[in-house]
């Protein structure tokens, strides 16, 4: 059995915090500043829970939950009457011009029209590659609810962005 | 890869388009891994402050009267606004070794019958994140986990209450949970639950939970399995039964640890402590205890409080019962919040913002659920959002037709002063 080292802590935030950044950039879906203080407090609770957090088989998992139910306890002290986004968030982008730039303001722009749920959704399922069951899991909900939010969220990302998702799919 | 398991090529590509774009974003690696330790040291600090707080102010108050309460007057709760700054005289009060992983380790197997043992694992009360100990335990009939831990709380902090009170079931399903009061005052809590809420897969976690008044926190676990999270199910139960696992957890030598782990060394303003020693970081919030009162002082008379919970401050729920079945009601009252409102916006005489939803209660997807919400932001930037739903639980499908609140009803408890009396002004 590979076994953590229960004081990999360090190494451990090293190795993970460019993930979790980029997942937290695509929850917040844009939201930069935002997705840098969800990355930091994952990491805080990470750090006071670690002899725990280094027992779990799965801890880049277990990150990776962290930060959404951090994402969504966030969302909720913003707002129980779950909405989409009205305005765009801040994505400016401080690197300056990047060639990918603007397709990712586009799948990005797309993602924070969506509610705060169906992006945790989407995220899980397509950036973490989870299972439904394992979605529910993670944000404790009812699997039939992540199915539900999971449809909704590719109905309306495919009516923003289009079928085929043309340039976003070269490999 | 769940990724096969796509009927829909969308889906496939979908995961293409998200790897794209999130790999754009670049993360400053540094700043976060120092911005995450820092945030927890301060969490762990406030932990140890606030146990340095309750022993020590007791101990020196004779001494020179010195303030040492940095959440004075406030009857002991835990102000999540305030860093307090803890002193370092807290540790002059106790002369302690420190107890080495092995020293826990031994003492845990001293505690358990007779059995095998093995992937021993612990830390002392020198580590900077926590003693612990945890092993393999096989009284024959298969190995389960076993883990304990331990460090300060402040008594009757709001920590200490959350640790010792069983969580709703509403919230998390489980099979037996109780809390007393031990003759030298301790709580302890006893919880027969699942690894998972969920139970997608059935390991069984039962744990004990121990507070003392002095402020040592004692916790013990146990699964049927040989590993909290992705390992097979060994046998039926956990090996302990709840009268061992209490056993385990009021044993003397873990106050001893406790005692025993230090104090923050680089906590600064050991000096001078107090209220005015602390400077507020956010808003001070709401007490979750003081809003369940409220928020019961204010449900319509003829409805009956049935359940209630809510672990985290600013939040709570009830259910009631209006006779025609349960309704479920939440709140969340938050000072320093000052969203905007969309439609149905309504602007009162003091310039009070009320915003009013009746939508589809998808929360947490019962079926044919409603949410009716009034949502509330004082000119002072405090927020109150009142829901109730035409269901007893957020995972239940739909009862009856409406929530038990109208939605006058609701409009008065989001609007009534007694919020405002809650929130210190800050």
């Amino acid at each position: 059995m590979r076994h953590v080292r229960a004081d990999g802590y360090p190494e451990f935030a090293a190795a993970r915090a460019g993930h979790l950044y980029r997942s937290a950039c695509l929850l917040t879906g844009g939201d930069t500043h935002l997705a840098e203080d969800l990355v930091q407090e994952t990491l805080g609770r990470l750090y006071v829970k670690w002899g725990r957090v280094s027992r779990v088989g799965n801890p880049a998992g277990y990150a990776q939950t962290v930060l959404t139910r951090t994402f969504l306890a966030h969302q909720r002290r913003r707002s129980s009457t779950e909405r989409a986004t009205d305005t765009f968030p801040d994505v400016a982008d401080p690197r300056g011009p990047h060639t990918d730039a603007p397709l990712r303001l586009t799948l990005v722009e797309a993602l924070a029209q969506l509610p705060a749920k169906d992006r945790a959704v989407v995220v899980l399922r397509y950036w973490e590659d989870r299972s439904i069951q394992e979605t529910a899991d993670a944000m404790n909900a009812s699997s039939a609810a992540v199915r539900t939010r999971c449809v909704r969220a590719l109905a309306r990302l495919r009516e923003l962005l289009g079928e085929d998702l043309g340039e976003y799919a070269t490999p | 890869m769940p990724v096969e398991q796509h009927e829909d090529p969308f889906e496939g590509r979908l995961g293409d388009a998200l790897r794209q774009a999130g790999g754009t974003f670049e993360a400053d690696g540094a700043t976060l891994v120092a911005g995450g330790e820092a945030r927890g040291r301060r969490l762990l600090r406030r932990r140890r402050a606030a146990v340095a707080g309750g022993v020590a102010g007791v101990a020196l108050a004779g001494v020179g009267g010195a303030l040492l309460v940095p959440w004075g007057g406030s009857g002991g709760e835990e102000s999540v606004a305030a860093d307090p700054t803890p002193r370092s005289s807290a540790d002059a009060t106790k002369s302690s070794t420190p107890v080495s992983g092995d020293d826990l380790l031994r003492t845990l197997k001293g505690l358990l019958p007779e059995g095998k043992f093995s992937g021993e694992d612990s830390r002392g009360t020198e580590s900077e994140s926590g003693p612990y100990a945890r092993l393999v335990y096989d009284d024959g009939k298969g190995g389960g986990a076993i883990g304990i831990s331990m460090d300060r709380i402040e008594p009757g902090s709001r920590q200490a209450r959350e640790v010792t009170t069983c969580p709703a079931e509403e919230l998390v399903p489980h099979d037996a949970c109780s809390t007393s009061r031990l003759p030298d005052g301790s709580l302890l809590k006893l919880f027969q639950g699942y690894e998972y809420p969920d139970r997608r897969v059935d390991t069984k976690w039962w744990s004990a939970e121990l507070v003392t008044p002095e402020g040592h926190h004692v916790s013990v676990s146990e699964w049927n399995a040989e590993a909290e999270k992705d390992a097979p199910i060994t046998r039926p139960n956990p090996p302990l039964s709840t009268e061992q696992l209490k056993k385990v957890v009021t044993a003397e030598a873990w106050r001893t640890a406790v005692d025993a782990i230090p104090e923050d060394p680089k906590v600064p303003g050991s000096a001078a402590s107090g209220p005015t020693a602390s400077a507020p970081a956010a808003p001070p919030s709401a007490d979750g205890a003081a809003i369940e009162k409220t928020l019961i002082g204010l449900l319509p008379k003829d409805v009956k409080v049935v359940s209630k919970g809510g672990q985290e401050a600013e939040y709570r729920f009830v259910v009631v019962d209006d006779g025609k079945g349960a309704s479920f009601v939440q709140i969340n009252v938050q000072p320093g919040m000052d969203e905007v409102f969309g439609s149905g916006l309504e602007i009162l005489p003091d310039g009070t913002r009320v915003a009013t939803r009746q939508g589809p209660g998808d929360d947490k997807g019962g079926k044919g659920t409603v949410m009716w919400t009034v949502d509330t932001v004082r000119p002072g930037s405090l927020r109150v959002v009142v829901s109730a739903f035409n269901t007893g639980a957020q995972s239940a499908d739909a009862t009856r037709d409406t929530p038990a609140l109208t939605m006058a009803e609701l409009k008065r408890i989001a609007l009534s002063e007694k919020w405002e009396q809650l929130v210190p002004k800050g």
